[in-house]
């Protein structure tokens, strides 16, 4: 076989970018060696924990409309659309951008004023249990219908909305196909109820791809030692430290690469270093939870069983949730920064370096027993930098047209195959 | 002769045995045995469903228990969980309902992490509470 200085004496290298050459001679020196050596067997069944991708999902039982092809379509018109907001001057999409992998790219981001916390991709979102960095939704559609109406955001209200939507012939039709009903016919909160949920059925399309990971995690699990060979050399050393003395996997756990709940690492809670402004976490995101109409245990909730509510219904309020942010899926994070809910951390190496350093006089005294400080090596820390990397799905984050093909909505169109058809 | 003085023995033993211990009534399921615990005071058989328990997910635990002689009727139980090395438990709160004969169903259970979790069972009965643990382990 003809060695690596061989190839590089022949200026092979020189034709390949700096990536595939990693890659391949990741590949070649490890083709002969018995594929997954380096991992305990705990550690393999840690790793094949996290797949298959993509998961399996049903529609949403709280969310009637959930799946339903016209949701989708008006919850993506409404999405982007700035005349929600009572100035006119935001959508949903200002900070949740396609290109950005759903989010911004920036610390925090500012609608009619600054807002307190980073913007979570949309990426995966049907898969969660909780939404916002507090959890203060139960459902998708009840968090989507939060942005607009708080003041530093969209800043409208129910009325606004309700009046926009009947007033706006397309939208109105469109509403009425997906709804069966009229919004003339609805009262303001009904209207404002149905334009959360017509727009978590948009972000319920909103998936991430295969990764380099996954394609090394089914290789693991169909025992292809020569396919789980390709997967970079450094990504591995950082894998197993993922899933073994990092025990990073512990909370990012299975197939999302999340526990989709709550824990304090150490980030600081004050808002602009300022102590009078605090931010409680997960601690003021269940008390706004409770008080909540639009919860699943209210009048609003589309499933007759109630066995959506059931997490609700449980929820255990703790003294540790004070300064508890959810913890964010690792899928595509190379594309998610800035990092944290206050979004400090300009990149992943920041992330590993403070997980490396951490500085456990921060931690709540009655919280996460097992954080301790990695002491990474330099090396080790770029490994597991790698690792993660190999989580971004290969192509990047898709660029979104703002054009729209469809045809003009007529209300007595027949349906189109497929369409789903709902009772009001 | 001097087998059938061991044998008597041996009845007697078992009399006086049977005498202090109970069984806690919850059928095999599909050839399966419920998982068993004991206390000075009590014996508790439990199992969950789903079996095995995913991470992530509610799951239920049906438990049945009785009290060994001399020990108070069950009031009523308690059912939680713990991660000892995390110092934490679960972030949702169970509902026990009791169907009678010593049955019970606790709803809302979810471990969110893989690692060892400890049952907590508390039977509270006539002003006294008896506390049952065991442990699994999660990969």
């Amino acid at each position: 076989m003809m060695g690596t200085r061989k190839l590089l004496k022949y200026g092979v290298a020189g034709l390949l970018t700096a990536g595939l050459v990693a890659s391949w001679l990741a590949g070649v020196t490890h083709a002969n060696e018995p594929g997954v050596i380096e991992f305990t067997q705990a550690e393999i069944n840690r790793i094949l924990s996290h797949g298959p991708w993509p998961m399996k999902w049903a529609p949403d039982a709280s969310n009637r409309v959930s799946a339903n092809g016209h949701a989708i379509d008006l919850g993506e018109r409404l999405f982007f659309d700035e005349k929600l907001s009572v100035k006119e001057n935001v959508s949903c999409g200002t900070c949740h951008i396609a290109e950005y992998n759903w989010t911004d790219g920036v610390k925090r981001n500012k609608g009619q004023a600054m807002v307190d916390r980073n913007t979570p991709t949309l990426m995966n979102m049907r898969h969660h249990r909780w939404f916002a960095l507090d959890g203060a939704a139960d459902s998708l559609w009840s968090q989507s219908m939060r942005p607009i109406v708080d003041p530093r955001e969209l800043a409208s209200n129910a009325t606004h909305v309700a009046q926009y939507v009947r007033k706006d012939a397309d939208l109105s039709c469109r509403y009425e196909k997906t709804f069966g009903v009229n919004p003339a016919k609805q009262d303001d909160e009904s209207v404002l109820v149905g334009v959360g949920k017509v727009m978590a059925a948009f972000q319920e399309t909103l998936l991430t791809d295969l990764t380099p990971f996954d394609a090394f995690r089914d290789a693991l699990a169909r025992g292809d030692h020569n396919a789980a060979s390709l997967y970079p050399r450094d990504a591995r050393r950082g894998l197993k430290i993922f899933v073994g003395k990092g025990q990073c996997s512990t909370c990012h756990t299975g197939p999302m690469f999340t526990n989709g709940e709550f824990h304090d690492i150490g980030v600081p809670h004050f808002i602009d270093g300022d102590s009078k402004k605090v931010d409680g976490g997960r601690h003021d995101g269940i008390k706004k939870l409770m008080a909540s109409k639009f919860n699943l245990l209210g009048p609003y909730n589309d499933d007759a069983t109630r066995a959506s509510a059931t997490k609700t219904t449980h929820l255990k309020p703790e003294h540790r949730n004070f300064g508890e942010f959810k913890v964010p899926s690792l899928r595509n994070v190379g594309y998610t920064g800035p990092y944290m809910h206050n979004g400090e951390m300009l990149s992943l190496n920041d992330v590993v370096r403070h997980y490396s350093e951490l500085n456990v006089d921060r931690l709540h005294s009655d919280g996460e027993g097992i954080l301790k400080p990695l002491k990474l090596t330099q090396r080790e820390s770029a490994d597991l930098v790698a690792f993660l990397q190999t989580l971004n799905m290969d192509r990047a984050p898709p660029w979104r047209g703002k054009e729209y093909a469809h045809p003009p909505c007529v209300i007595n169109m027949p349906a189109a195959a497929g369409d789903a058809h709902y009772a009001p | 002769m001097k087998t059938t003085l061991l044998t008597i023995l041996f009845g007697v033993f078992s009399a006086v045995s049977t005498v202090w211990a109970c069984t806690p009534d919850l059928p095999a399921v599909q050839g399966k045995k419920a998982q068993t615990i004991d206390s000075k005071k009590y014996a508790l058989a439990y199992r969950t469903q789903p079996e095995p328990v995913v991470i992530g997910q509610h799951f239920v635990v049906e438990l049945a228990l009785c009290a060994k002689d001399g020990a108070a009727a069950p009031e009523s139980v308690r059912v939680d969980a713990f991660m000892p090395e995390h110092r934490h438990g679960m972030n949702y709160k169970t509902k026990v309902t009791s169907s009678g004969a010593g049955k019970y169903r606790a709803e809302g259970l979810m471990f969110h992490m893989p690692g060892r979790w400890e049952y907590i069972f508390e039977v509270r009965a006539a002003g006294t509470t008896e506390r049952m643990t065991t442990s699994v382990v999660l990969q």
